[in-house]
């Protein structure tokens, strides 16, 4: 085996092109002849559309064509959905309806399309938005969760004759005997509302139709490129190989960019067609705000059972989920809440039941931490309830509850995102815990610190919290990883990248198993023209599931390349090892041959080959999970907030992270530092605020606050506990979403904690300063 | 559940409410007549480009918008009700452009103070939609505020000249704010913040191209 690469915390590959400003992003793509798209989007939230007059805009000079449902004939069409119902589930109810790419006849959210031009330039087709002429009919909106299920409430899908997208109940044990037996039962309502996925890279599309070649190229900074290409394809009737998705350098994605049937997606494609030009479009921030899907809106009413010691016997939620105006991702984001609300815990009987709500907002689809936040932030809060009830400590009430390491896996009972049973596959939970606990000195800050900074006045928190990540799902993914004359590797994988590190954490484990330095594996991630095998980045699954192909394609490549090397050396296999990019016979280093020349030699020009035999030192895997992996955690955080303005610093921010085997600490600690970033953001200063009326009152960055480099914790420590995951080879788990999970749970406890001569009780998030003065000065009362 | 701020502003009906008065320093019958001359509430309310009755009871009119980064052309329809001159009518407002649209129904009053003077109350409520609501709605108040407050001082250096030009018998001359002048008085008081909500009783939540649309269209023309 050559040097151990797996594990190394090395610096990215990617960095130079990127901070020297030499990647492309999709707005970096410039074609020749080509011409920009802008879309008109609806005011209203809910309205009959009575007619659209585009023939003032037509006539603008440099305005090509424009386009409303009626002009796409019968290429106007819904969905298909993305993402299917939860028919594994029993008794599941589910009503799809599926996006429409542009509106046709009713509007049913605001931002809605419902017209795009198509121009020289974006100022051109910006201006020519202005000269369509809109009657729209407004009908009565529906924003609120239990209001739209109320009978009379306007109706968003008229022939569905309600409002109820979804129905779904889970039960393992049985609640309602366990809350019998109970010495305590705690019931608490929990509001947890939206936030925008705030890429700093906005979505982009560019569309190029080659008439003379029939071929479709795209460049889109989509999650999704190879279920991208398939719909286009099959949209327009072309097979799967005419249309080649390109997903270029991408500015974060987040989750909503895993959208593939949105109107440039649909429309865009079709259009280039027909006019045979180049069409670019690139969402500008506030269009984000009313184009691109959000999450987290749900309302959770929950009861905990437990003895007088604090042992949970029982767990109950039902909960409202907001989907949007229609549900094109299925149940993704509510099922995660069903197999993330146990969480870390050993809980016998739990209910989960989902009431899935169509409302006239923005649909919603997953954002980093989908659905597990809600489930996470519910459990935490309960169990900080209970601690003050039953009179133990936010950590004492947590130990006596945690699954212990002898219990995986460790069944829950409970189907998730997947459609399996949700099967946690390893862990350390106890040690997690243990390991936050000791990092933030929790008893030295609450018998020493605490009691001296507030007497001097100073209002200081602090918060414990558990969490699981619920990380890999399937189907699969794939990847083929070739070594070609020169010695050097080329790595191909399906998914695509948005800032994650793939393009060095793959060239790692490439690196590891076929013997080359790390920076001469080049990785082409996302583009459907090297390979169009696989599902999509999102559930912090590159890593694990794309990774494990790729760890299986390069183990085949090794072992290709040992078993040519063999008999070119005349030397039995065992004696041979690979490394800096040469087989050579470990006892005799001089006897060797490189990987070039067995690249070369495994490609023959002439002559005759082993019947069997596929050419070039090349392979290609897959990998597909039973089941996802589980990453697990703890969160301790101290907070000093201000008592006037409630203006919040954190002062210091552990987390501890168990997330298998690490393919590169470096970027390890990026992505857990980009989730609590996140998570903060989420916590304290992140929401989508929706009126009555389905308007959205804060679309811009003005408005809505993203946290910044101020708002970060003073000392953010890193804590890593690895138990390899036994689901795969590599013994990986995600963690791109574990920042953003536990935090809002976290910063909760530690505001409870810091304002706790208040006694106020938080039961909601995100939190705001002015959140927190209304809570305080209603408390007063 | 505890709401944001903007969230907790417009929780009463799920609109803005449109509440203010204001106290003309000349006799009602002088301030009716004042609004039925175009000269006076064009110098009040820069940005209007055209208003036109289309039956009894209806107008149509255009204007030019801005609220902050927000701005556009507007086209606006007017529909009046109740209306018992000199002393109330009822406004129902619908205006449209590409900064978005805004809906309303107002009620107007005008009282006789006794000592030559005169009250003038407004209240409604505004739903407004679009880029308006969705980048506009931090500015919106303070702007709609102010706007407000500009367009009546114009209107009442207005008032002054006419009755000063009755007693000298005389035609009355105005000198209307241009739209920078207007514009920089508005800039002005923004700078100031003068008008943060201070006053919890009146959520003076004015939607300009409501009530000056409102305002200007029942009596321009009439």
């Amino acid at each position: 085996m050559s040097t151990k690469v797996i594990g190394q915390r090395i610096k990215r590959n990617e960095d130079p092109q990127l901070l020297t400003g030499q990647a492309l992003f999709t707005d970096d793509v410039q074609l020749s002849g080509m011409v920009h798209a802008a879309f008109l989007r609806s005011d209203h939230a809910h309205a009959m559309i009575k007619s659209i007059d585009t023939s003032v805009a037509k006539k603008r000079p440099g305005v090509l064509a424009v386009y409303t449902a009626e002009d796409f004939g019968d290429y106007w069409h819904v969905g298909p959905l993305q993402v299917p119902p939860p028919l594994a589930i029993p008794g599941a109810v589910f009503n799809a309806r599926p996006l429409p790419p542009i509106a046709k006849d009713k509007v049913r959210f605001s931002g809605e399309p419902l017209a795009v031009v198509i121009a020289e330039s974006r100022y051109i087709a910006e201006d020519a938005l202005a000269d369509i002429l809109v009657e729209l009919e407004p009908l009565k909106a529906i924003t609120n969760l239990e209001k739209a299920l109320e009978p009379g409430a306007p109706l968003l899908h008229d022939d569905l004759g309600t409002n109820l997208a979804a129905d779904v109940r889970q039960e393992h044990g049985n609640y309602a005997e366990a809350s019998a037996k109970a010495d305590v039962v705690i019931k608490r309502r929990f509001h947890i509302d939206r936030g925008a996925a705030a890429a700093m890279e906005n979505r982009g599309f560019v569309v190029d139709w080659d008439k003379r070649s029939r071929q479709m190229n795209v460049w889109s900074n989509c999650q999704a490129p190879i279920p991208l290409r398939n719909t286009i394809a099959a949209n327009l009737g072309l097979t799967a190989s005419q249309v080649r998705v390109i997903t270029p350098f991408v500015g974060g994605g987040f989750g909503p960019k895993i959208m593939t049937s949105q109107a440039e997606d649909v429309l865009l494609p079709w259009i280039a067609m027909r006019l045979e030009r180049p069409i670019k479009w690139i969402e500008d921030r506030r269009e984000n705000f009313l184009a691109t899907t959000s999450e987290r809106d749900q309302i959770h009413d929950v009861e905990i059972a437990l003895t007088k010691d604090g042992k949970i016997l029982g767990f109950s939620d039902t909960f409202y989920h907001n989907t949007g105006a229609y549900d094109p991702y299925g149940m993704t984001v509510p099922l995660n809440t069903h197999t993330h609300t146990t969480g870390s815990y050993d809980i016998a009987n739990f209910f989960t039941r989902v009431i899935m709500v169509f409302t006239n907002t923005m649909i919603v689809t997953p954002v980093r931490g989908a659905g597990r936040m809600y489930g996470v932030y519910i459990m935490e809060r309960m169990l900080d309830i209970a601690a003050k009830q039953l009179k133990l400590s936010p950590v004492e009430i947590r130990q006596r509850n945690l699954i212990q390491s002898n219990q995986f896996p460790y069944k829950t009972g409970i189907i998730g995102q997947d459609f399996v049973e949700n099967i946690l596959d390893s862990g350390n939970y106890p040690a997690t815990l243990q390991k936050a606990v000791e990092m933030i000195e929790y008893d030295k800050f609450v018998k020493e610190e605490q009691p001296r900074l507030r007497a001097e006045g100073k209002k200081v928190g602090i918060g414990v919290v558990c969490f699981v990540e619920g990380t890999a799902v399937g189907p699969y993914e794939g990847a083929r990883v070739n070594v070609d004359g020169t010695g050097k590797v080329t790595v191909v994988t399906g998914i695509s990248s948005q800032g994650q590190g793939h393009f060095t954490s793959f060239a790692q484990l490439v690196a590891e198993q076929v013997g080359v330095k790390v920076g001469d594996v080049r990785v082409i991630t996302g583009d459907t023209g090297h390979f169009h095998w696989g599902a999509g980045t999102f559930a912090s699954r590159g890593a694990t599931v794309a990774g494990n192909a790729i760890y299986t394609a390069a183990t085949k490549v090794r072992n290709k390349a040992l078993d040519l090397a063999s008999k070119v050396l005349e030397t039995p296999l065992e004696e041979l090892e690979i490394e800096d990019g040469v087989v050579r016979v470990a006892d005799i280093p001089q006897k060797s041959i490189s990987l070039g020349e067995l690249a070369t030699r495994a490609n023959p020009m002439r002559g005759t080959i082993d019947p069997n035999m596929e050419p070039g030192l090349e392979a290609t895997a897959f990998y597909g999970p039973p089941h996802g992996a589980t990453g697990q955690g703890a969160v301790a955080m101290i907070v000093d907030v201000d008592p006037e303005t409630y203006a919040v610093k954190i002062k210091r921010f552990v987390i501890v992270h168990d997330c298998g085997t690490v393919i590169n600490p470096l970027i390890l600690d990026g992505q857990i530092q980009g989730g609590v970033s996140m998570g903060i953001g989420n916590s304290y200063y992140e929401q989508i605020i929706y009126d009555g009326h389905g308007q959205v009152m804060n679309a811009s960055l003005m408005d809505y606050l993203l946290p910044l480099s101020t708002d970060m914790p003073l000392k953010m420590e890193l804590g890593h506990i690895s138990t390899p995951s036994p689901l795969n080879p590599l013994g990986a788990k995600g963690v791109g979403e574990a920042g953003a999970i536990p935090t809002p749970a976290a910063f909760a406890q530690a505001m409870e904690n810091a304002l706790a001569d208040e006694k106020i009780e938080i039961l909601q998030s995100p939190l705001s300063q002015s959140i927190m003065w209304q809570m305080v000065q209603e408390k007063r009362k | 559940m505890f709401l944001s701020i903007p969230e907790r502003n417009k929780k009463k009906g799920n609109g803005m409410n449109l509440e203010g008065e204001h106290i003309f320093n000349g006799p009602r019958e002088e301030v009716w007549a004042m609004f039925y001359d175009p000269n006076v509430l064009a110098s009040a309310l820069p940005g209007t480009q055209s208003l036109n009755l289309v039956d009894n009871n209806t107008y149509e009119g255009a204007m030019f918008v801005r609220v902050g980064p927000v701005s556009g052309a507007f086209t606006g329809k007017l529909v009046i009700s109740d209306d018992v001159p000199p002393e109330s009518c009822t406004l129902t407002v619908d205006g449209k452009g590409a900064p978005g649209f805004a809906k309303g129904v107002g009620h107007v009053k005008f009282a006789d103070m006794g000592d030559g003077k005169t009250h003038m109350t407004y209240d409604g409520e505004v739903q407004i939609g679009g880029m308006l609501a969705s980048v506009g709605q931090r500015m919106l108040d303070s702007v709609s505020k102010s706007m407000i407050k500009t367009a009546f001082e114009s209107l009442d250096k207005a008032l002054q000249e006419r009755v000063a030009a009755k007693a000298e018998g005389r035609a009355a001359e105005y000198k209307p704010p241009t739209e920078t002048e207007f514009a920089a008085a508005v800039a002005k008081d923004m700078g100031k913040s003068v008008f943060e909500i201070a006053e919890v009783r009146m959520v003076l939540y004015v939607v300009p191209i409501a009530i000056i649309l409102a305002i200007l269209g029942y009596f321009f023309w009439r």
